[in-house]
């Protein structure tokens, strides 16, 4: 049995608890990606998300169990023994250590901040080579593209950047496909927009995602990602069953 | 004793009638007017509004102000009141802070319930995939309903720890403002009536109220809106009160800096409700107007030639979350200060960097101001906001990683023991952790577009709020228990409470936060069995219902221990803080004696130091 140092400012101690840390945050930091699989991976902008995401996770395993393995550790090794009745030591702080656990939080916010910056500019940019408007309205979606086509189910070939504007005319909506990774708010009284570019054939769920009234839950719709061929066949095909539409009326 | 010898009776008596008042003045005005008699909406806020004053009037919250105006002067009347048994003082209009601090700290734990039951409905239905029970316009209102009632419960919390402990811990004989203090806290009754009888009528929101959905919906959201308004008007009465108690009414030697720890947290709370209350009432009190007069403040309006000459939506979120937000540090800081305030008693030794802790208090409420953004970062305001509000939001880890630190650092070299309050303590540390590390992830706006309104989000606050305020606010109620009733909890069932309840909730985190990552949107009624997320549920709803089978525990202890637990003494803990240091129960009137201070509030393991001195007959 080890035999640990009876004065608490011993380095062992402090050996001990980080060699404790390490050996935690590895195994938290696979214990947190399997536990917290993160859907976006099916778009180009779904990729510095997933990264970032996985990035924090490390980040979080370290933090937590630095925290958690110190707290751990004090409990079992600085717990009251039986018919001890001292105090604990006396010290009532230390200004360097207040200043480095001040200053070195202040430099990872610096370096998160300039990570999140870039990873924010990967996840919402994108080009327009296809464009289609989403229009949710209490509790379903419609989709327009500028050809005049209109459809329930959105359809957009792969590889292509699509440029997706948002209109709502009742209340406040949320366009999200978890596997394509970023979301936006559909606003009454303003288009917003949102840059995919799905990079997996699929079909995928279109969900509200902002509490919208009764069937909230239920407001969905078909996303199909298909081959640029494809996606070109199902745009003619639409296109002559809506011509021929209107030449019957 | 008479029925209506009790307050709170009198008040329901004056709210009804107030009701039928309010309403009839409504139906009136309007004939006179040449309008149509009935109009729901304007009816509907006649009664509310009439009906929250007929309360006050009827519990007799403001009959010492009313006789002043009349030049009647009205002495402040401490102690049981006459003729009548003791307990009713705690069901009407009574000034001492201890008796105004059970009765907010009953009513917190009551809501505390009732919130947590709307949780346990709704956690029922979603255990497995498909509509089973709760239909979905039913799970809308039950879910809102859950928002409000738990936030409320946590402000009325917050208000009673304050209440109770801080006239006692700096050695005041009572609050600075006694009446006031009756009525903010007799200001909520009402309101939450109010609340609960939105029920009836139905809204579904959630707890944010965005329009335009909540200016579409029941009549139920005026409601709420007036009983958010009355519980904020509450708070920030309540804070006024408590700064200016603190600020001058300390002892002689009590500098600020040899306070007691959670009165700083107390104090950098009261300063944010002070200050940003206004913003939520006023939002609620805006959508109330469109509601009920039609001012275009939020909903968009659209001329003939399309262009919007109405409200802007995103606003509403602005001023409700400029509020909202700091409103978290409201919830967590008094938590976090007793967090400081019971590991120095429970390791027998100072609290490591005191002033760094107090300060860290005021720099989570400054910084918290400048943070609200980070809710909205899918709204569709403009795309630079999202930077900025990332920033100052991962700023807030600075002052917060300063906490934990030195919590570390008064642990480290202690002689640790392990009672209920501090096994609740240690939980909230890590309970908090869970909640505070999982807070960065949705600072940098890029993962939180995808973790936005997500199950992770609920994961996320509610390790918070759990963390940064029920534990905190358990350990508090088993700390204190001695000291308001004079007996000693039962120890055995406090430790079976801590620990089905502190695995089970991190459990429902980690639950939670899975399925978020897994697609599962917050606030649905139901999910597709297709998103994998079922067994998850299942864990999550078992969680809860562990967590609140803990509860039941704690309170059977609380209830049984009042009469047969063992006599507590002054001091069980053998703490150095000023209320210790008084009989237990505490007496009418506290300290018989004025105290000064003579060394530091946290000198435990120095040998021959004591905090306080009450000074002796002839010396003062």
């Amino acid at each position: 049995m080890l035999k640990l140092p009876q004065s608490s400012t011993d380095r062992k101690h402090f050996m001990i608890v980080g060699a404790l840390v390490v050996v935690t945050t590895i195994i938290l930091g696979f214990f947190l990606l399997a536990i917290l699989p993160i859907k976006a991976q099916a778009s180009v902008q779904a990729e510095p998300i997933r990264w970032l995401f996985q990035l924090h996770l490390w980040l979080i395993a370290f933090l937590f169990s630095l925290v958690v393995v110190f707290m751990l550790y004090s409990l079992l090794v600085f717990r009251r023994r039986k018919g001890d009745t001292s105090e604990g030591e006396h010290f009532e702080g230390n200004t360097v250590l207040e200043i480095v656990w001040t200053v070195v939080p202040l430099v990872l916010v610096v370096i998160f901040s300039v990570i999140g910056l870039r990873t924010l500019q990967q996840a919402t940019s994108g080009g327009d080579d296809v464009q289609v408007e989403a229009v949710g309205f209490q509790w379903s979606w419609t989709f327009n593209y500028p050809n005049g086509v209109t459809s329930a189910e959105m359809v957009l070939p792969v590889d292509k950047p699509a440029l997706i504007s948002l209109r709502s005319n009742d209340v406040i909506h949320s366009f999200w496909v978890a596997e394509w990774g970023p979301k936006q708010d559909l606003v009454p009284g303003m288009t917003t927009t949102l840059h995919i570019t799905p990079s997996k054939v699929g079909e995928f769920s279109l969900a509200c995602a902002e509490l919208c009234g009764l069937s909230h839950w239920s407001m969905l719709a078909k996303i199909r990602v298909v081959p640029e061929d494809e996606y070109t066949a199902w745009m003619d095909e639409k296109l002559a069953a809506q011509n021929l539409q209107t030449a019957s009326r | 004793m008479r029925l209506t010898s009790l307050g709170v009776v009198r008040g329901l008596v004056g709210y009804f009638a107030g009701m039928l008042i309010g309403m009839a003045v409504v139906v009136i005005s309007r004939l006179v007017l040449g309008m149509s008699a009935w109009d729901q909406e304007a009816v509907w806020v006649g009664g509310i509004i009439f009906s929250i004053i007929g309360f006050l009037l009827g519990v007799g919250a403001m009959s010492d102000w009313l006789k002043w105006t009349r030049g009647v002067q009205t002495p402040l009347r401490h102690g049981p009141p006459v003729n009548q048994p003791a307990w009713t003082r705690y069901f009407g209009v009574d000034y001492n802070h201890k008796v105004i601090g059970i009765q907010y700290g009953v009513t917190a734990f009551m809501l505390l319930v009732v919130g947590g039951s709307f949780a346990l409905i709704f956690r029922s239905e979603l255990a497995d995939s498909g509509i089973t029970f709760l239909q979905p316009g039913t799970y809308n209102t039950v879910l809102s309903m859950h928002g409000w009632v738990a936030l409320a419960a946590i402000l009325l919390g917050i208000a009673g720890i304050a209440n109770y402990l801080v006239p006692l811990m700096i050695g005041a004989e009572d609050m600075a403002f006694p009446r006031l203090n009756a009525f903010a806290y007799w200001l909520n009754v009402p309101a939450i009536v109010t609340l609960l009888i939105s029920m009836l009528f139905g809204w579904d929101s959630g707890w944010t109220a965005y329009p335009p959905l909540s200016l579409r919906g029941p009549v139920g959201y005026q409601m709420v809106f007036w009983a958010i308004f009355g519980i904020g008007l509450s708070s920030i009465l309540g804070s006024l009160n408590l700064i200016v108690t603190m600020l001058l009414m300390r002892p002689k030697g009590m500098t600020l800096f040899r306070m007691p720890i959670l009165c700083w947290a107390i104090l950098a709370t009261s300063i944010i409700q002070l200050t940003a209350t206004q913003l939520i009432g006023q939002a609620f009190l805006m959508l109330s107007f469109e509601r009920t007069l039609g001012m275009p403040l939020f909903n968009p309006i659209y001329n003939a030639a399309g262009e919007n000459i109405g409200g802007q939506p995103i606003l509403f979120q602005h001023l409700f979350w400029f509020y909202s937000h700091p409103a978290v540090y409201v919830f967590v800081l008094p938590g976090l200060g007793i967090i400081s305030e019971l590991l120095p008693v429970f390791s027998r030794k100072p609290l490591f960097g005191y002033r760094w802790v107090a300060l860290s208090s005021l720099a989570i409420a400054l910084v918290g101001f400048l943070v609200w953004g980070h809710h909205m970062f899918t709204s569709g305001y403009q795309p630079y906001l999202r930077v900025v509000f990332m920033i100052s939001t991962l700023l807030v880890a600075v002052p917060t990683g300063v906490k934990f630190f030195s919590w570390l650092g008064t642990l480290w070299g202690g002689r640790l023991t392990f009672q209920t309050p501090m096994l609740f303590t240690l939980g909230a540390i890590s309970v908090f952790l869970i909640g505070g590390l999982s807070g960065p992830i949705l600072a940098t706006a890029a993962t939180d577009l995808f973790l936005h309104d997500t199950y992770f989000i609920v994961g996320h606050f509610h390790a918070t709020i759990f963390g940064g305020f029920v534990f905190p606010f358990f350990a508090a109620i088993y700390y204190w228990y001695p000291k308001i009733t004079g007996r000693m909890y039962n120890e055995t069932m406090g430790k079976l409470h801590f620990w089905l309840m502190t695995p089970g909730f991190w459990l429902m985190s980690l639950a939670q936060m899975t399925a978020g990552t897994m697609g599962m949107r917050r606030r649905i009624a139901d999910y597709d069995p297709a998103l994998g997320v079922e067994n998850v549920q299942l864990l999550v709803t078992i969680a809860g219902f562990v967590i609140a089978f803990s509860i039941l525990i704690m309170i059977y202890n609380l209830f049984t221990s009042a009469e047969v637990g063992v006599l507590a003494g002054n001091n069980p803990w053998r703490s150095r803080s000023p209320e210790w240091q008084i009989p237990s129960p505490a007496p009418e009137h506290s300290y018989a004696r004025p105290i000064t201070v003579v060394g530091e509030p946290y000198d435990y393991g120095l040998a021959g130091s004591t905090y306080i001195a009450t000074a002796g007959a002839g010396d003062d």
